[in-house]
């Protein structure tokens, strides 16, 4: 179960601390070719768990604020980008994405874990990547190899009956 | 065929509605599957085509361009449900955003006092283009929950979640548009929700009105001059329509009403006077949507400028 963001952990106008807000952004330009100015109409705010949020410019002075925006990324150790990130910014991704074909992209969305020809692996390397079929961004998968490992969140996963 | 409906709510709203018994067969009817277009992660002509390559048929409303209704209830079991590209809704239940479109277009701060689970705010963040900000505040922390899925898989980034009982609000904070859409007694949902008439009774309905009556006045106290603000309920009781409106008109004198249009769907008039109570004729400017006009749950509109 998620745990509740407390309302200390949000300070009113006041951005995550630079280096791990930058950390991410430098991650998601350098894994993903996300530019920065995708994000510069946003916010990025951090909690003292490692996420990475991201929501509106400037945030109101209110004392029980619960959550901010979409979740990006987690950054315990190794950054971890989100499938909501990645569903929403996925057109805009340039490099480390796998392709599947519509049975492999039912399995996944499944959430299963799926194996990737070459092809459809294409330059991808090892780590984290979009997962995507036909240009519809599915979400994110650990690649290892030729292995897909499925990083859905449970409560996204569905049996999909149109695809 | 007909739900059990108790005869008092039958001695209450039979008098007062156009068609009797095309009103009682809709109630025995369920709701079709609707849904809309989330123009932040699609279109609604890539919409369009996607379905009309599953064969699944779908018709466009002719008063919002985003909402559809399917032949085929298994909407949520769509690649474009998986990615958030459509949201299961109710019809009736995406007027209210409908309603202030081209104030949302250009807003900077709104809020949604009761805003779980998020079909609303969701709404209004796709029309505002997930530009400016909106405050979904819920007093109920286990909805919250919902709340925040609902926002992630739609993709919406402009707005932050709080937690409060909406009458302890920050007096601080001054709204451009405020969404009101109150905790009620849910009789407009009877055709999908069973539990609705079970729970029903005029006891329920008083202490609804009670607490709406307190929420619309703070709600319009938190709009910003010149603010517009739409109370909403799936609701058909006068008590907690027409007579929260007309309380807000009384206990804020510079509460003006607006017309409420929704082109292309058919409103009604408001129920002017009930169980011996005249309304205020500026009530005369909001609207009913009965279920068997529009084949939609039941509900109500009221919009208010500062």
């Amino acid at each position: 179960m998620r745990r509740r963001i407390t309302d200390s952990q949000y300070k009113a106008g006041k951005e995550a601390p630079a280096p791990s807000a930058a950390d991410v952004l430098l991650y998601l330009e350098e894994r993903f070719g996300l530019e920065r100015a995708l994000f510069s109409d946003y916010g990025l705010y951090a909690t003292s768990k490692g996420r990475i949020y991201i929501g509106p410019k400037r945030l109101v002075n209110h004392p029980r604020i619960a959550t901010v925006g979409l979740l990006i990324a987690r950054s315990q150790g190794a950054i971890k980008p989100s499938t909501n990130l990645l569903q929403l910014f996925g057109r805009q991704v340039k490099k480390n994405y796998v392709v599947l074909g519509r049975e492999n992209a039912a399995t996944f969305i499944g959430g299963t874990d799926v194996k990737v020809t070459s092809g459809e692996k294409g330059d991808a390397s090892d780590g984290y990547v979009l997962v995507r079929y036909l240009d519809f961004s599915l979400g994110c998968g650990m690649l290892h190899g030729s292995d897909v490992r499925n990083m859905l969140p449970k409560a996204k996963r569905l049996k999909i009956a149109y695809i | 065929m007909e739900p059990r409906i108790p005869e008092r709510f039958r001695e209450r709203y039979l008098p007062v509605v156009d068609d009797p018994d095309a009103f009682l067969a809709c109630l025995g009817e369920l709701t079709p599957k609707s849904f809309r277009v989330n123009t932040l992660k699609s279109s609604v002509a890539e919409v369009q085509a996607r379905f009309a390559g599953y064969g699944i048929g779908i018709r466009q409303t002719g008063w919002c361009p985003e909402a559809f209704v399917s032949d085929v209830p298994e909407l949520g079991g769509t690649l474009e449900h998986f990615l958030g590209s459509i949201y299961l809704q109710e019809l009736a239940s995406m007027l209210p955003p409908v309603l202030v479109r081209k104030e949302l277009e250009t807003a900077r701060l709104v809020l949604d006092a009761c805003a779980a689970p998020g079909s609303k705010t969701t709404q209004m963040a796709a029309i505002m283009r997930n530009k400016g900000m909106i405050v979904a505040n819920d007093i109920d922390y286990s909805r919250i929950r919902a709340l925040k899925f609902n926002m992630e898989k739609t993709g919406t980034i402009n707005t932050i979640i709080t937690n409060q009982n909406l009458l302890h609000f920050p007096a601080q904070l001054q709204f451009d548009a405020v969404l009101l859409d109150a905790p009620c007694s849910g009789e407009g949902t009877i055709r999908k929700t069973d539990s609705v008439l079970q729970e029903w009774s005029e006891r329920v309905i008083e202490g609804h009105s009670h607490r709406q009556k307190q929420l619309i006045v703070k709600a319009f106290d938190l709009l910003a001059p010149g603010g517009v603000m739409v109370y909403s309920t799936c609701t058909l009781a006068p008590e907690e329509n027409e007579g929260v409106v007309d309380t807000l008109l009384r206990e804020r004198k510079d509460a003006r009403l607006e017309n409420v249009s929704v082109p292309g769907f058919r409103l009604s008039p408001a129920i002017m006077e009930w169980d011996g109570a005249q309304f205020s004729e500026e009530v005369s400017k909001v609207a009913r949507v009965w279920p068997h006009h529009n084949n939609t749950d039941g509900f109500f509109l009221a919009m208010v400028r500062k």
